[in-house]
């Protein structure tokens, strides 16, 4: 099935720059409706009011992290089958294992590049 | 009363009472004990006055090396100067790098975004923005001093910690009940930050981690 280059993201981070740095890379991929939050909780309620085709999510974030984002997502009828990518700088093996226990598509290491981004994205979505 | 003076008058009365020309030999015995016994107790409260002056000593002394080493620590001048401009210098650091990068993001939008029509305009352009580009980047160098600063106050700091502690034989107390729930809450959510040197786990082993089957996961959670 053709990916919907149309379709809406969302981007979480705590860190503006970080967040407009994935919008950036997001454009040049193809992907220009993008929304974003600055953390898990402020996520979730938005997830509740807009189908995501995909969420990107830093993992250390207050008052809600991204790894309690994606248990809730997956533990959330509504919203469970959303695709879900973790960029961060947790990088420790019990992290990755902690977060593909927990649901997550795929898991994208900080410092990363558009290269890596598009591909992540591309085994997650399908090819585009 | 001080115990040399309390023996002092119970052996004045002793003496008076023997120079009263006394005939019983009992009575006499008893006078005799009792002069042993004040005698006695003139030694032991002797001995007594002396050591708890010798350990009041001790202690005053304990205390003025106490006052002494906690000078030595200054921790008026870590509370009041060390810490608060540490917390500056690095709040001005997260606020240069901050407008930098937003400068320098800015200006890749921009050429990102330019019209490449005219190629000498073009050109143009993307010169001067790549100049300004430039210019955002001295922040490394500010940051760069800043850093210096706060890990030379940290390193005074520490110096002047591990001395208090070396010399007062310092023993670490338990966490407080507040740390050790914090300790608790970023052990269960993985909370450890980046890793020094570069990611723990580069993303080609995270990729092969995801590409693990859900069984062999969970088997690491049995």
């Amino acid at each position: 099935m053709a990916v919907e280059m149309n379709m809406p993201i969302l981007v979480v981070d705590d860190y503006k720059t970080m967040v407009r740095i994935i919008r950036n890379l997001l454009k040049q991929i193809g992907f220009e409706n993008v929304d974003e939050a600055s953390d898990g909780g402020e996520a979730f309620e938005m997830m509740k009011k807009r189908k995501y085709g995909l969420v990107i999510s830093d993992w250390n974030m207050e008052p809600v992290t991204g790894y309690e984002l994606l248990q809730n997502v997956r533990a959330d009828d509504t919203v469970k089958s959303t695709p879900f990518i973790m960029i961060t700088a947790e990088s420790k093996t019990e992290n990755v294992i902690a977060a593909k226990k927990a649901g997550v598509n795929n898991y994208i290491v900080k410092p990363f590049n558009a290269g890596t981004l598009k591909a992540k994205m591309a085994a997650v979505l399908g090819d585009f | 009363m001080p115990a040399a003076e309390i023996a002092a008058r119970v052996r004045e009365s002793l003496k008076s009472v023997k120079t009263a020309d006394l005939k019983d030999a009992q009575l006499i015995e008893v006078l005799r004990l009792a002069q042993q016994l004040t005698d006695t107790m003139q030694m032991f409260f002797g001995a007594i006055d002396q050591s708890i002056h010798d350990e009041f000593n001790a202690i005053a002394a304990y205390i003025a090396r106490t006052r002494e080493e906690i000078a030595q620590l200054r921790p008026n001048d870590i509370r009041q100067e060390r810490i608060p401009v540490a917390g500056a210098e690095l709040e001005a650091v997260v606020g240069e790098t901050a407008r930098a990068t937003d400068v320098i993001m800015s200006e890749a939008e921009a050429v990102m975004a330019l019209q490449a029509d005219d190629a000498g305009a073009y050109k143009a352009q993307v010169d001067a923005a790549m100049t300004r580009i430039i210019e955002a980047c001295a922040f490394q160098d500010l940051a760069g001093q800043r850093v210096s600063k706060v890990v030379t106050s940290l390193r005074h700091i520490e110096q002047r910690v591990a001395r208090f502690a070396a010399t007062m034989g310092v023993q670490d107390a338990d966490a407080s009940a507040d740390e050790r729930a914090e300790t608790e809450r970023r052990r269960s959510l993985h909370l450890h930050g980046p890793a020094l040197g570069g990611p723990e786990t580069g993303q080609g082993d995270v990729d092969a981690l995801m590409a693990l089957d859900q069984s062999a996961i969970d088997a690491l959670f049995d």
